[in-house]
Order: C-alpha cells, then sequence, then structure tokens
C-alpha cells in the first residue's frame, strides 16, 4: 500500500481534486513515461443511494462512432438524424428529439413494446419505465463515447469532454442493467444490447421477469451476467446467465415466440441445444458449466469464444462447430474475467487472486502474481506497442493491464522470448513457453481437443510481475479499457477515470490529446516501478519482464 | 417462528436433505456470539460426527457431573433427534455451563464470538485429555488443577507433550512452524506450534489469500527486537517466517476485525473489505503442496463497535446455504456470501462483515 498512500497529488489533470482528497495520485509513472488523469467522469450520486451490499456491477464500453451513410436504420420512424449516435440514443432511450418514444408498459416489465428499431431491446434491455433520461441536447454522432451501467442505470458520457456528468442515462426502474454490449458494425445504426439482472428478489421472480421479458417460459432462472456481438457475424449475439447457460440470440428475429429446450440431465456436463423452431429466438442454448458463468470473451475474428465461471474453468469453443477447443482450472476459485489479445493468439483470464495468463499452445503461459485481491477486470493494450520497434518483425511483447478489488491498476508487458522458466522443474510437461514463433498452435496442440486441464501447480507456472501498480479508485475496480490516447478505469460505483497516456512533449497534454504519437514510449525513461507493497517475499522485486 | 420454520421446509421441499434438521437457537440476552459459534460447529459435520459417537458410547455412565462436553454434546443430540425438521431449541443447559464455568461469559455483555470459540475448544480438549488419562492411568489423582479458565491462547501451548489426539485436534488442529534464520551464521531454527484457528491481520480491500501471504511473509528481526542465536551464542539479526507444516482438516480463519487503537485507548472494528473465496487454496505451506478447501460457515459479526451488535451465521449444508440468527433459520444463496465481504470505504455503512470463517478441507473428503 505505500505506493499509494500519498497524498500529495500534483496538480495533474483536470479531475485531481477528489482524487487528491482521498490520497490517490493522479499519475503513475511507467517506462514508457506518465500516465497523467485527465479527467473523470461520473453520474449523479442519487443512483447510488441505496446499499447495494457490494453487488454493483459497473460495466463500461468505449463506443466509437463513425459518420452513418444516409438511411440506416430500417424502420421508417427512426428520425431522420444523421448521427449514428443520436439513432441510436434515439432507439434506445427514447428521447424527445425525435418522434419515435420507446413505449414502455410499467408493472412487470413487459417490454413487447418496441418492435423495429429495438428489437433487441425488446428481448433483452429495455423493460422496465424509463425513470429519468437527461436530455443534453448538445452532443452529434461523430466521436467516441463511453457507454456504462452502473446500479440501476445506464448512462452515455463523451469521452472527448471534458464535462464529467453523462449526456443521456436511461434509468430501469424494475431491474438493473448488469451489462451490455455495443456493436459498432451493425448496419443499421448502432445496436446495443443490455443485460439486465433483478436483486434481492426470489429465484421466483426472476424466473417471471425472464418469461415476460424474454422469450418462453423455459428460460432458466439465473441473472444476466455477460452479453456479446458475435464478431463478424451479423446480429447474432451471445447472452450468459448465472445458472451456467448461454444463449444464442439472433436479433432479427422476434423475441417473444415459445421455445422449449431439453431439460438439462447432469449441470456439470456441456450440453449445447437448438431451438427447434426456426422462428424461435433464442436460437441455441449452451449448458457450459455447473454455477455461474462470469465472463465471456470472442476472439477478434469471432471463430473462437471463451468462457469463464464459478467453477474456476476457462473454456475456448469453436463458435460456428459447437465445439469445446481446450480449457483449464485456474489455482484459485472462480474466475473473474476474460479476455484476448488483438491477434487472438492470447487469452487473459482473471479471478480469485492472481492473474493467470494463459493461451496458444492450449496451456497456461505465465501468471501474473501482484494484486491483493481479486482481479476483476482484464484487457490487453492493442495500441501499445514496445520500445524500437520498427513496425516490422513480429510482435514479441505484450502490454496488458488488469484491475482488481484491491482498488489498483497494474500494467504488464509480456516478453514472450525472455519469459522466465522456473528452476528445479523437471523438463517435461513443464509450460514453457516455446520461444521462436508464437504462431497459433491450434492445429498441432499437444492436447487432444475438448480436453480440460486441472489446476495447474503453482510452481509448475512461470511468473510474471508488474510493471506499474497503481490505486487508482477508493473503490473497487471492475473494469479497464484502453483507447488510442488513454486508459479507463471504472469502479464498482461507476465512477470512470480517464489516465491519458504518456505525451512526448510533457506540457502538452490536455489540450490536444489527438494529435499525440501514442505507443511510442520514450525509451530512455526506463524505470521498471515495481510496487513494494507488503506482500513482500512472494512479491519479486525485479522485473521478470525487461525491454529487449 | 413457526411460520418461519415452515416456511424454510417448503424452500427446500423435497430436497430437504434425509436426516438433518435446520434449528433456530434462542438467544437468552445477547448469546448470539454463542448460537452463531454452536450453528457453525453443529454443521462442521466431522466435529459432530464425532461428538454425536462421544455422546452416545459415554451415555451409560450417566451420573458424570455436567461439563461444557457433555452439554454440547447433549446439545448436538437433542437436535439431531428433533422428530421435526425444523423449528426452535433452547440451550439452556449449555449456556447455563458457560456461565459456570467462566465469568467472562456470565455477564449480559456482548461477548467476542473467537473468544468464546477459543475457549470452547480449548475447555473441550482439556475435558476430552483428562478423560483418556483417567482412563489410562486410573489410580492418578484426578484432581488435576485446571487451567486457567480464561480464554487461553493454543498456539503457545505447543511444546507441550501431546498424548492421544481428541476429537478436536482431529478436526481443527494444524501445526505451524516458525522460520527463523540467522543472518549472521545462517542457521535455520524451526519452532513448532499447534493452532485450532488461523488469525490473520487485515488489510483495506483484500482477499483472504493475501492476508495469509501477509501472515506468512518473511519479517526480518532487527534492532530492538533481535532474535537469540544459540549457535552464534548472542543477539542477532535474523530473518522470520510462518508456514504451516501441517493443515488441519479444518481451517478456522478469523480475522481481526477488533484492533486496539492506542490513541483512542480502546478497541475499533475495522470493516474493511476483506473478500473470502468459496474455495480456498492454502499456499503457505511447508511442503508447498496445493491444498483445496472449501468454505462451509460464516460468523457474520453485525454492528460498528466491538462492544455491542450482533452475531449471525451462515452454513453451507448439503449444498444449500442457510441463514442462522438466533431463532430464525432461512434459506439462502450462495451469493449472499459476497454480501459479507465489509466496505470499501471507511465509512460507507456496511457493517455485515465476514469474522470467522470456517472452511473444509476437500483432501480429507475423496
Amino acid at each position: 500500500m505505500a505506493a499509494a498512500a500519498n497524498s500529495s497529488a500534483s496538480a495533474a489533470g483536470a479531475g485531481g481534486g477528489s482524487a487528491a482528497a482521498a490520497g490517490l495520485k493522479t499519475y503513475f509513472k511507467t517506462p514508457e513515461g506518465r500516465y497523467k488523469l485527465q479527467y473523470e467522469k461520473t453520474h449523479s450520486a442519487a443512483v447510488l443511494h441505496y446499499n447495494h451490499g457490494g453487488k454493483t456491477v459497473s460495466q463500461l464500453t468505449v463506443a466509437y462512432l463513425k459518420e452513418k451513410p444516409a438511411g440506416q436504420g430500417s424502420t421508417p420512424s427512426t428520425p431522420s438524424s444523421s448521427s449514428g449516435m443520436r439513432s441510436a440514443a434515439a432507439r434506445l432511450l427514447g428521447s424527445g428529439n425525435g418522434n419515435r418514444t420507446l413505449s414502455f408498459v410499467g408493472g412487470n416489465g413487459v417490454s413487447r413494446a418496441v418492435s423495429g428499431s429495438s428489437r433487441i431491446g425488446g428481448g433483452l434491455g429495455t423493460s422496465g419505465g424509463i425513470g429519468s433520461s437527461q436530455a443534453v441536447a448538445n452532443y452529434d454522432g461523430k466521436g467516441t463515447y463511453i457507454i456504462f451501467n452502473t446500479a440501476d442505470t445506464l448512462f452515455i458520457s463523451d469521452l472527448n469532454s471534458q464535462d464529467k456528468d453523462p449526456i443521456k442515462s436511461i434509468h430501469f426502474s424494475n431491474s438493473n442493467p448488469l451489462c451490455h454490449a455495443f456493436d459498432p458494425e451493425a448496419k443499421e445504426g448502432h445496436d446495443l444490447i443490455i443485460g439486465m439482472g433483478l436483486f434481492n428478489v426470489t429465484e421466483a421472480t426472476i424466473a417471471r421477469f425472464w418469461k415476460e421479458a424474454c422469450c418462453g417460459p423455459t428460460l432458466q432462472q439465473g441473472r444476466c451476467t455477460s452479453v456479446a456481438w458475435v464478431p463478424e457475424r451479423e446480429g447474432i449475439f451471445v447472452v450468459s446467465h448465472s445458472d451456467g447457460n448461454l444463449y444464442v440470440y439472433d436479433k432479427c428475429k422476434d423475441g417473444n415466440t415459445e421455445c422449449t429446450f431439453p431439460a438439462i440431465k447432469d449441470p456439470a456436463q456441456l450440453m449445447i441445444s437448438h431451438a427447434k423452431s426456426s422462428k424461435s429466438n433464442p436460437i441455441a442454448r449452451w449448458h457450459v458449466c455447473q454455477g455461474s458463468i462470469n465472463a465471456i470473451s470472442f476472439s477478434p475474428d469471432g471463430a473462437y469464444l471463451a468462457t469463464v465461471g464459478r467453477d474456476g474453468y476457462l473454456r475456448v469453443f469453436d463458435f460456428s462447430k459447437e465445439q469445446l477447443i481446450f480449457g483449464g482450472k485456474s489455482y484459485y476459485g472462480a474466475l473473474l474475467c476474460c479476455t484476448w489479445s488483438s491477434d487472438g493468439k492470447y487469452l487473459l483470464t482473471g479471478g480469485e487472486d492472481d492473474l493467470v495468463w494463459s493461451m496458444d499452445d492450449r496451456k497456461i503461459v505465465a501468471w501474473g502474481e501482484g494484486h491483493n485481491s481479486w482481479v476483476s477486470g482484464v484487457s490487453f493494450d492493442s495500441y501499445w506497442s514496445p520500445p524500437n520497434s520498427d513496425g516490422t518483425g513480429e510482435n514479441t511483447v505484450y502490454r496488458f493491464g488488469s484491475v482488481g478489488q484491491d482498488t489498483q491498476l497494474l500494467l504488464w508487458d509480456l516478453a514472450l522470448d525472455e519469459i522466465a522458466v522456473p528452476l528445479r522443474h523437471p523438463s517435461s510437461g513443464s509450460p514453457t513457453f516455446s520461444s521462436g514463433s508464437p504462431s497459433a498452435h491450434w492445429d498441432n496442440a499437444c492436447l487432444p481437443t475438448g480436453v480440460l486441464q486441472p489446476s495447474p501447480r503453482m510452481r509448475d507456472v512461470p511468473k510474471l510481475s508488474p510493471l506499474v501498480a497503481h490505486r487508482v479508485h477508493v473503490d473497487p475496480l471492475s473494469g479497464l479499457v484502453f483507447t488510442n490516447e488513454s486508459i479507463l478505469t471504472i469502479c464498482r460505483e461507476g465512477l470512470i477515470k480517464i489516465w491519458v497516456r504518456p505525451d512526448q512533449n510533457e506540457n502538452n497534454h490536455q489540450s490536444n490529446s489527438s494529435e499525440l504519437v501514442l505507443g511510442n514510449p520514450v525509451s530512455k525513461d526506463r524505470v521498471i516501478t515495481t510496487s513494494n507493497k507488503a506482500t513482500g517475499s512472494s512479491f519479486k522485486q525485479s522485473s521478470a519482464v525487461v525491454f529487449t | 417462528m413457526g411460520a418461519a420454520s415452515s416456511r424454510l421446509e417448503k424452500a427446500l421441499g423435497e430436497q430437504f436433505p434425509e436426516g438433518e434438521r435446520y434449528f433456530g437457537l434462542e438467544n437468552f440476552g445477547n448469546t448470539c456470539y454463542c448460537n452463531s459459534v454452536l450453528q457453525a460447529l453443529y454443521f462442521c459435520v466431522p466435529f459432530r460426527e464425532q461428538l454425536l459417537e462421544y455422546y452416545a458410547n459415554n451415555k451409560s455412565t450417566g451420573d458424570v457431573e455436567d461439563n461444557m462436553l457433555t452439554c454440547l454434546a447433549d446439545l448436538f443430540s437433542q437436535i439431531s433427534n428433533q422428530k421435526k425438521k425444523t423449528g426452535v431449541i433452547a440451550p439452556k443447559r449449555f449456556i447455563q455451563r458457560l456461565k459456570k464455568q467462566n465469568e467472562i461469559f456470565r455477564s449480559y455483555m456482548h461477548q467476542d464470538a473467537h473468544e468464546f470459540l477459543n475457549f470452547l475448544l480449548n475447555e473441550l480438549v482439556d475435558i476430552l485429555e483428562k478423560e483418556s488419562k483417567v482412563v489410562a492411568e486410573p489410580c492418578e489423582n484426578s484432581s488435576l488443577k485446571k487451567n486457567s479458565n480464561g480464554p487461553i491462547n493454543v498456539q503457545l501451548n505447543g511444546t507441550k507433550k501431546e498424548p492421544v489426539p481428541t476429537l478436536v485436534h482431529k478436526c481443527f488442529q494444524g501445526i505451524l512452524t516458525n522460520e527463523t534464520r540467522c543472518l549472521r551464521c545462517e542457521t535455520v531454527t524451526d519452532r513448532d506450534e499447534t493452532f485450532f484457528d488461523l488469525s490473520l491481520d487485515i488489510e483495506q480491500n483484500s482477499s483472504i489469500t493475501s492476508c495469509l501471504k501477509n501472515f506468512s511473509s518473511t519479517e526480518t528481526l532487527n534492532a530492538e527486537d533481535k532474535f537469540f542465536c544459540d549457535k552464534c551464542c548472542s543477539l542477532q539479526e535474523a530473518q522470520k517466517r510462518m508456514k504451516i507444516k501441517k493443515p488441519p482438516n479444518i481451517l478456522v480463519i478469523h480475522l481481526k476485525r477488533f484492533k486496539y487503537i492506542e490513541q483512542l485507548g480502546r478497541y475499533k472494528k475495522l470493516s474493511y473489505r476483506v473478500v473470502f473465496p468459496l474455495e480456498l487454496k492454502l499456499i503457505n505451506t511447508v511442503d508447498n503442496s496445493d491444498l483445496e478447501y472449501s468454505l462451509f460457515a460464516v460468523l457474520v459479526h453485525v454492528g460498528s463497535g466491538p462492544n455491542h451488535g450482533h452475531y449471525i451465521s451462515l452454513v453451507k449444508s448439503h449444498n444449500h446455504w442457510l441463514f442462522f440468527d438466533d431463532e430464525n433459520v432461512e434459506m439462502t444463496d450462495e451469493s449472499m456470501v459476497q454480501t459479507f465481504f465489509g466496505s470499501a470505504q471507511e465509512f460507507s455503512g456496511n457493517t455485515d462483515n465476514g469474522y470467522i470463517l470456517f472452511y473444509e478441507s476437500l483432501a480429507e473428503k475423496s
């Protein structure tokens, strides 16, 4: 904690005030320079008036909106706005600037209301009455927006404005939005799906909610844990639930047809069933595991789907073949999050303590040790490039970040050819990384397809130490996102901080961030900052990852 | 009450575990510390089974004077032999005995559940050891002076020569080893200590695994606090660390939420958010074996201070989670556990915090 407790905050960043008050630094150092707190985004505190008992889930995504060609949106009644965002917002929010107001039925969240433009909303999200939709006139379509859900509200904020408050909010009165996914590639405007859950209700109520808001009576109880669009597959999305089920939906289909899936005989076994009727939506149910699926993630090409869950297993499926490719158990308990590298070669998982870094050869590659509590979000920094890289050659250093319930953001570098292989280990079957070409080994893998591996033994896995550990919020964190200009972190309570990347000419960081040459760190400034935390002995003081 | 218990039966329906009883315990005025511990111990199945076995074997003697052991065994047997599946029981005899035995628990004041657990387990050990001694050497005078009645710290009793392990030992006892390495001569001195629970210092927004790491982290003894090295025959700087030599079957973890604050001159409750997993890997063992434990009970302290408040327990029985609050027993969900992690900020109001965690070894089961 020593690294964090410093009340002398510098004046960097517009949002430094409240951070300083909480004893948080407004910058952190990396080998390539300082990341500075640029500004914060939040929402009216009223949202958090209730005691959520630690259950609040906040999720953050960044939406890049391009100017959409005219005529987007198949529904004639969609406001003829040139702005995709406005359109999306109009669809979603029913804001007053169009003639389409989403009609909501109160009471039990019956949301058969929105046909046409919001079919998905009809299926999943827009149940419940819109309580407040703070319309702000001043936003135009093109640009980068932050979408985040926290407590019972979904917010949209302009990433590049210094305005702290969101420009839009959708309040859900019956249930809480728990997760969402945005599809920038959708041909018809910008589709957003929102996964819902209910707090403090009996299972029966959840079931009823699902019955009415979703589709047939067969949907199992269990709140929604994660939603994702399938890349490269227009209109197909996947929703995971806390009962171990995963449903595949087609947004083009009506969400209200009767559909039945066979009963699950053995909850511990994988079972994939398709809807009998071609009309029904969801079109398929995958029963993946016993207990909750905590997160899902598609490989960038949409070919593979990774799931992590309460049972501690990472599973990777060939999505179109509906086949388990491989999987493995965490060392500690449940896994909470997972993500792919942008080249689809590696997977990160995080969970109940520490961070396991796995993939490629269908095995664990490294183990990131550095968090003091559970890891709640992981992400690769695909905008970062190693120093002195000329853009050719293979990228053998990966940068990734993780955030945890210890309120810290950690950054890591994984140098594939320099990964420390533990000593005293018999050479056979050791999970050493095969250096050289880190090309995918899907086809000549050392393990047969579909095999789940047991927990690794700690001494068998190469350890990785973080480059930087920085306490970024006062509350446990729930996610992070890398953008070209910055790192975004969000805490459980829905406060977002934007950490602008190091600038080559230090003093220019606020005025014109878009002009920065990014991912080109100052190579002289090579401070390998290891955090001096109380976990002393187990924490390697010398970083295992060194730049070449 | 009746309505509540029938609701529980209804909620479980056909899934009501065969032969299992879910009974609330009456509160005799601030005895929730006792009730919550008793429930956790009752649902510690190996402990319950051995105690009931003991009760069955010793019932015949009949005329033995009541003690904590017989009272506890009697209570457990009473619960397990109820005709009804749910209801409320008054642990009257047990409480009376406890108050007679130990003046600390005599008052109607709020008591510390950990202190009580400690007292109870040590008391049981004393009685059992005495009994086995009486059996082994019947001529020996059995009027041995009792150990101090106060809450004794078992961890210091390690050097005592051990007789046959009692049922308490079999369930709860583990061995810690204290490795001290003299920085001058490099000699490593091992000293073993037994324990019934691990008391962990806690930090804000941390996890149990992180607290366990801290517990086993290397500490340097220097300056005022040097180590007397037998080989060097003098005080030397040394490095010390604690590791688990023999992990217990039932791992009881006590979070040190009550901390003495010198400036205030009193104890203060730390509501820190400390996350604990349903499945725990015990990492700080001597032989680096990866031992897995599963959470089966959580004692929760409700309230903002050490001198008042309430205790409740969450218990896992036959894969269902149950919520015990004195007389009340309710079905709950696994996800309920995470509402007792604590609060991420000091004044954010959540004062229902996990205080004592009971984990059972998964190795034992297979």
